[in-house]
């Protein structure tokens, strides 16, 4: 089970042989080519029993929950935001640097919502990576 | 415009882009070295490489002069282009990291299990790259002509070789490190300039200037807002961008599932941070061009401002740097799609050898110019929205149902592709015409993606469900595969 932050440690350890790695930003002469038949089968190693067939559907279905959640999260506050913009009162007449604030504020104001969901969205989804592995394991 | 500023900013790029391209060629040696890097690509890199690829034209040029031209409604082409990304990460990043394979055919196929799924696909995926590439030439057509004076073709075919000759010659590896360079450049080339002109303005004498409410005008503020065409341009931005061919076969080069996410939201911020420049350009470009506001001129504002803000030497040095940045653009979308679409023809019919890719990358970057020089621009965002629309309402449905949905069949999934591409093609090309006999159905044909994606799905899922005896076999087996995460490794 990962035990440090699921995103950086487990990213780097995932690397069985690191000097091949660095071959991308430092270019040498090198093989280790990684084909797609080499690669390793997540899958392969799941055991087949129908305990973890319901594993296995629990995580699908509750990555896709979160997935669906986070997507209604950001079309909902997205969709307020734009009415707020478009109809409260002042924000057409009020000027900053020459701009009006109604359009300054469209024009910077869904970015940090798109990336605050995301951010939220990548913890939420790797815990539930985490509580899938300590599950299989367990069992 | 001083043209000797206009050749040296495009050869210094052109020249740029060849040498890094070539660097990489040495470790480009085995075929998976040239399809997706080896999967090695760290996530600072691979972000910056995705973000590179995807800041096109539309984003470079014609954001400044969509907002310039149609005011407001402008800035949802940015948010739109961005979130993308959001929905990319939520539904599709992950999963298809772990599909492990190459492209979105060879993802149909695998899901699938039907060849026939996998042709619809590979040709949907050509035909999205060709209209892509195509705004992307005109951009360069644009550009050489205002800055140098010579003809536009002069721009469009530069860019088809140099992209042709690079990507033939280094596969993904070294584009990689192209790419992952011009979003850099992209990003100073906006940045230093708007940075440089908001102080001119601040600090001295503003040259003529409009006031305040001339240049944004409530009727084209955020308050007098179009609902369905807004709506449906971000159904098809938001949706599209999970289907675009060349982003998709960029997440493979991440190492696992983790990391893919990890990357994503690496490009969320890049992507966020650098739109800000085209709509500080855009609201510059109001209240000081209102002249070019234009079709077919206004995508020349990021061109011209600077010289015009700040005549001189400065002036000159500025525009220069956002030349470098177009060319930049030009070159890492083109190059990005040309890479996914050599490697969907050498896999589909040239045997996905190394020298089938050549040939292949050499042929993608040629139809799309004959094309390009056949037509007439007029506008970037706009015609590259219609290239996510058809995206969202084709390859979107299929690639999320697909990952999340066990009940998809081939059969299912070519009927849904079939049903977007035919309804999205037709409001795309005949949309012209046909609303000049019905004007009614003007705004549902000029952005379709609202009924169609829907639409799409429909058929999609009713086919599937008709089809309960084309469940593909493996689908369990697969399903677990994209969404269980790595094994740790010894």
């Amino acid at each position: 089970m990962s035990s440090g932050p699921p995103g950086g440690a487990a990213g780097d350890r995932s690397h069985r042989d690191a000097p091949a790695r660095v071959r991308v930003t430092a270019p040498r002469a090198g093989s280790a080519a990684a084909s797609i038949g080499a690669q390793p089968y997540p899958g392969s190693d799941a055991p087949t029993s129908d305990i973890a067939g319901v594993y296995v559907r629990s995580l699908v279905r509750s990555q896709l929950r979160l997935a669906i959640v986070s997507a209604l999260g950001f079309v909902v506050a997205t969709t307020c935001f734009a009415l707020v913009v478009a109809f409260a009162p002042g924000l057409d007449e009020a000027f900053l640097g020459g701009v009006p604030l109604s359009w300054l504020l469209l024009g910077i104001g869904v970015y940090p919502l798109a990336i605050t969901i995301g951010g939220l969205f990548v913890r939420a989804a790797n815990r539930n990576e985490a509580r899938y592995r300590s599950l299989t394991e367990e069992a | 415009m001083n043209p000797a500023i206009g050749y040296t900013a495009i050869v210094a790029v052109a020249l740029a882009s060849a040498l890094i391209g070539f660097y990489g060629l040495r470790v480009s040696r085995t075929t998976s070295d040239f399809y997706v890097a080896s999967r090695r690509v760290r996530p600072w890199w691979n972000a910056s490489a995705i973000g590179g690829e995807y800041l096109s034209a539309a984003s470079f040029l014609g954001i400044a002069g969509l907002i310039l031209l149609t005011g407001s409604a402008a800035l949802w082409f940015p948010i739109g282009y961005t979130a993308g990304y959001l929905m990319l990460l939520l539904f599709v990043a992950a999963p298809l990291r772990r599909s492990g394979a190459y492209t979105i055919p060879d993802f149909t196929e695998a899901r699938l299990e039907s060849r026939w799924a996998r042709r619809v696909t590979s040709l949907l995926v050509i035909v999205i790259g060709w209209f892509y590439i195509v705004p992307q030439l005109q951009g360069a057509a644009l550009t050489v002509r205002i800055t140098t004076g010579l003809p536009s073709w002069v721009g469009s075919l530069a860019v088809a070789v140099i992209v042709a000759v690079v990507v033939a010659a280094g596969g993904m590896r070294s584009i990689t490190f192209v790419q992952a360079f011009q979003f850099w450049l992209k990003l100073t080339a906006l940045a230093v300039p708007v940075v440089v002109l908001l102080l001119a303005i601040g600090g001295g004498d503003p040259p003529a200037q409009l006031t305040r409410a001339d240049a944004f005008p409530a009727a084209a503020g955020p308050g007098s807002l179009d609902v369905y065409r807004t709506v449906s341009l971000m159904v098809a931005l938001l949706l599209g961008t999970l289907g675009l061919p060349h982003v998709l076969v960029r997440f493979y080069t991440n190492p696992d599932g983790v990391a893919a996410r990890r990357t994503t939201v690496i490009v969320l911020v890049l992507l966020s941070v650098f739109y800000l420049f085209p709509t500080a350009f855009g609201f510059l470009g109001r209240a000081f061009a209102p002249d070019i506001a234009q079709p077919g001129q206004a995508d020349a504002l990021v061109l011209v401002l600077p010289d015009r803000l700040i005549p001189g030497p400065v002036g000159q040095l500025l525009t220069a740097l956002v030349i470098a940045g177009a060319f930049a653009a030009f070159l890492s979308t083109s190059s990005g799609l040309v890479v996914s679409l050599a490697g969907v023809i050498s896999q589909d019919l040239l045997g996905g050898s190394v020298r089938g890719f050549r040939i292949a990358a050499v042929a993608s970057s040629f139809v799309p110019l004959v094309v390009a020089l056949a037509t007439e621009s007029t506008g970037l965002a706009g015609s590259v929205g219609l290239v996510f629309a058809f995206t969202a309402s084709t390859l979107c449905p299929m690639l999320i149902l697909g990952i999340w949905w066990r009940g998809l069949t081939a059969r299912g999934a070519i009927a849904g592709m079939t049903t977007g591409a035919v309804l999205s093609g037709a409001a795309i090309l005949g949309g012209a015409s046909i609303s000049a006999l019905v004007p009614e159905v003007r705004p549902f044909l000029e952005q379709p993606a609202a009924w169609t994606v829907p639409l799409a799905v429909l058929v999609t899922v009713l086919v599937s469900r008709g089809d309960r005896r084309g469940l593909p076999r493996g689908t369990d087996a697969f399903l677990t595969r994209l969404h269980v995460p790595e094994p740790e490794r010894r």
